[in-house]
């Protein structure tokens, strides 16, 4: 059984009003998450980064 | 011309002195709230509390409620009985033998509630209940049985109709009253089932053990209450159609300076508090002492719990978000209880808040301590009602924002759009970077073709790792360069693009903002995914010249093959034993010899020699070993799957 992302209750794709997420509130706390920033992945360092993340940009990170 | 005004016949005729009795029906608000058919249930509860009061001094067992064809109700316990004998104190104010069942049922203030230690915190309304119920009946009838013998005694509007007789004998002992709400008093007298059930069952609930059974003579339904583990199992009740987040029901019971508390509570994945709270019985709607007590030792013990674990660190939620999702139920016994409020449901008292405080906070900060499990699921749960707050102020702006900007106005200023509105032929790239936005810029097909660049923001996650995100613009410009919107306001028609194509770069960085690209879009835009618009882009991985003749390969595997046909051409081994391969046979020499270079490549990164490995050729089928196991110091290899199951 799927899951919602936020809390993690079981739920059914099919009857869901609000796809993926068990209720709007939960979209309403995921969108919050994306607006913060708070979803990430791992980041790989390559030669070809330096254009991305110079020192000045780590800097205000 | 005018009457003489009414005050000057003020004489002490015009003065009344109401009995017990007249004074009840004419201001039965004083003791029953009102006639609706909230007084009118009112009175099935007054007699119950009494049977009530005689299960939890430990006399009785057993209550048993019907409500007869006739409208009238009977309440039935197996407690002691009311004395029926002559009552001294009573029988010399009123001048004749009085029996003690009389006095009980036609004197105000006058009960066992009296004495000391009787009944030390009933429910009923301090010696007024049946002696109202009484007043306020047709007619009404009560028979005791005790010592052997049935007594009975019979009422009409609150006035005993004869003596109290003595009508058989018996081995049973109890109390059975039998009323008939007076239609003088109420506008309807009709009893209904739910209301009745539902007080019947939380009685059942807040006193242990009690045993309540509740007939319906008209229709034959009949239910029984019992519950041994009392409020506990009212929590379990209450939350049986949620998800709990906890297994147990948490139970915190004790008794200081004559105050006796009882609490159960459980948090479910429900986004309201549901709370009961009772003082002596008595549902306590308004909360009280008993309530905020309960509350503050909740919020603190949980605050002092979230912050020592470090969960409270970024949001620290307020009393109402801890609460969200649970379920309590508060049971006090007060000696005195002092009602205030709107209705009188709300405790006064104000040692019960400090009682009540300091035993909860105790109970709870061991509990937490103990029950790790359980504490964290409970900790986060608040974490997440804070969370909801703030997100759904965050959502509330992002949408004025949106509506605000008019059409166009508000797209992003990084988009490059198409110049077609054709939302059925448009496509909108997501690239990675600026540099991508540039070269895919040079390529596009500007009248249907729009390019919006988004670049992953780097964050310091811990000490010695980096990680990205999609910063909070580019979020903002992928909803309003889609234009469908999200959530409620998400419309599939407004799209402005039928395709939206994510192209980062084929490395295992652009793979991971792929990756949060598309979970962006499968959680907060589901409808566009599920309907086919989002597409990933799959560019090759090679550009191969041969002389004039330029083509692509996109993958790794078909560019091996690509080179081997290509270096072939027209090559020729020669063996040296008169032999010459070319042609057909030759490509599939070189196909065998490469497939042969990955296994030996394969073989050798498991530490596997080919010379070694060869000799555990299996003579008979010329088969090699595919099965490697280590046993203790031993190694075996095995041919076959049998060989090997057999083995183990």
């Amino acid at each position: 059984m799927p899951r919602c992302p936020v809390c993690s209750k079981t739920i059914d794709l099919k009857t869901l009003a609000t796809p993926p997420f068990c209720s709007e509130r939960c979209r309403v706390i995921d969108l919050g998450r994306w607006l913060d920033e708070g979803y990430s992945v791992p980041h790989i360092r390559s030669g070809d980064d330096e254009e991305e993340s110079g020192p000045e940009e780590e800097a205000d990170g | 011309m005018a009457e003489e005004p009414l005050a000057a016949g003020y004489t002490s005729t015009d003065l009344l002195h109401l009995s017990d009795r007249e004074h009840v029906r004419e201001r039965f608000g004083m003791y029953i709230g009102d006639n609706t058919a909230r007084g009118l249930h009112h009175l099935v509860y007054e007699v119950v509390d009494n049977s009530i009061d005689e299960c939890m001094a430990g006399h009785a067992r057993q209550v048993s409620v019907t409500v007869n064809v006739d409208g009238s109700v009977t309440v039935e316990d197996d407690g002691r009985g009311i004395p029926v004998e002559r009552h001294a104190q009573l029988s010399e104010e009123m001048d004749r033998d009085v029996s003690t069942l009389e006095g009980v049922m036609t004197v105000l203030k006058f009960g066992g509630k009296f004495q000391k230690g009787a009944y030390q915190t009933s429910g009923g309304l301090h010696g007024v209940g049946v002696t109202v119920v009484n007043f306020l009946s047709e007619w009404c009838e009560v028979e005791v049985s005790r010592d052997g013998h049935v007594w009975q005694q019979e009422y009409q509007r609150g006035e005993a109709t004869g003596p109290v007789r003595k009508i058989g004998t018996t081995t049973r002992v109890g109390t059975k009253t039998t009323f008939k709400p007076d239609p003088q008093i109420f506008p309807s007298t009709k009893f209904t089932w739910d209301v009745l059930s539902r007080r019947l069952q939380e009685l059942a609930f807040l006193n242990s053990g009690v045993k309540i059974c509740f007939h319906d003579a008209a229709s034959g339904q009949t239910e029984a209450f019992c519950y041994h583990r009392g409020i506990v199992e009212f929590v379990e009740w209450l939350n049986r159609s949620s998800d709990a987040i906890h297994p147990d029901v948490i139970s915190i019971r004790g008794e200081q300076d004559g105050v006796t508390f009882d609490i159960a509570l459980q948090y479910t994945g429900e986004f309201t508090e549901n709370l009961h709270s009772y003082v002596n019985n008595i549902t306590t709607t308004e909360g009280g002492t008993h309530v905020s007590g309960f509350r503050s030792a909740l919020t603190r013990s949980l605050n002092a719990y979230g912050k020592k674990t470090g969960l409270y660190k970024d949001l620290v939620p307020t009393g109402e978000d801890i609460r969200e999702g649970l379920t309590t139920v508060v049971s006090v016994r007060v000696p005195q209880p002092q009602f205030q409020g709107q209705t009188k449901t709300k405790l006064g008292n104000g040692e019960v808040e400090g009682i009540i405080n300091s035993a909860v906070g105790d109970f709870l900060a061991k509990y937490l301590e103990e029950n790790p499990k359980s504490a964290k699921a409970i900790a986060q749960k608040g974490v997440l009602a804070a969370e909801a707050r703030a997100a759904a102020q965050k959502a509330k702006a992002l949408l004025r924002e949106r509506k605000g900007a008019l059409s166009g106005g508000g797209l992003p200023g990084k988009l490059r759009d198409c110049t077609s509105r054709d939302v059925a032929k448009c496509e909108l790239y997501l690239v990675e970077g600026d540099s991508a936005g540039g070269s895919a810029e040079g390529g596009r097909r500007r009248e249907y073709q729009a390019i919006l660049p988004l670049r992953g923001k780097i964050i310091n996650a811990y000490k010695s790792r980096e990680d990205k995100v999609l910063a909070n613009e580019e979020v903002r410009s992928v909803i309003s360069a889609i234009g469908a919107g999200i959530g409620d306001e998400a419309d599939l028609g407004k799209r402005r693009y039928d395709k939206i194509v994510i192209m980062t770069d084929a490395d295992v960085d652009g793979s991971h903002i792929r990756t949060l690209l598309l979970t962006f879009f499968y959680r907060q835009m589901y409808q566009l995914v599920a309907s086919g618009h989002v597409y990933v882009a799959q560019p090759p991985l090679f550009r191969v010249r041969n002389k004039k003749h330029v083509y692509y390969v996109q993958t790794e595997d078909e560019m091996k093959t690509q080179l081997l046909d290509q270096g072939l051409g027209e090559g020729v081994f020669d063996p040296g034993d008169g032999r010459t391969i070319s042609g057909e046979p030759m490509q599939k020499l070189c196909r065998t010899l490469a497939g042969l270079e990955d296994a030996l490549v394969a073989l050798e990164r498991r530490g596997v020699s080919l010379r070694d490995h060869a000799g555990r050729r299996d003579e008979k089928t010329g088969k090699l070993p595919i099965y490697h196991v280590y046993y203790g110091p031993e190694e075996r290899w095995f041919t076959t799957r049998d060989e090997l199951e057999s083995f183990v």
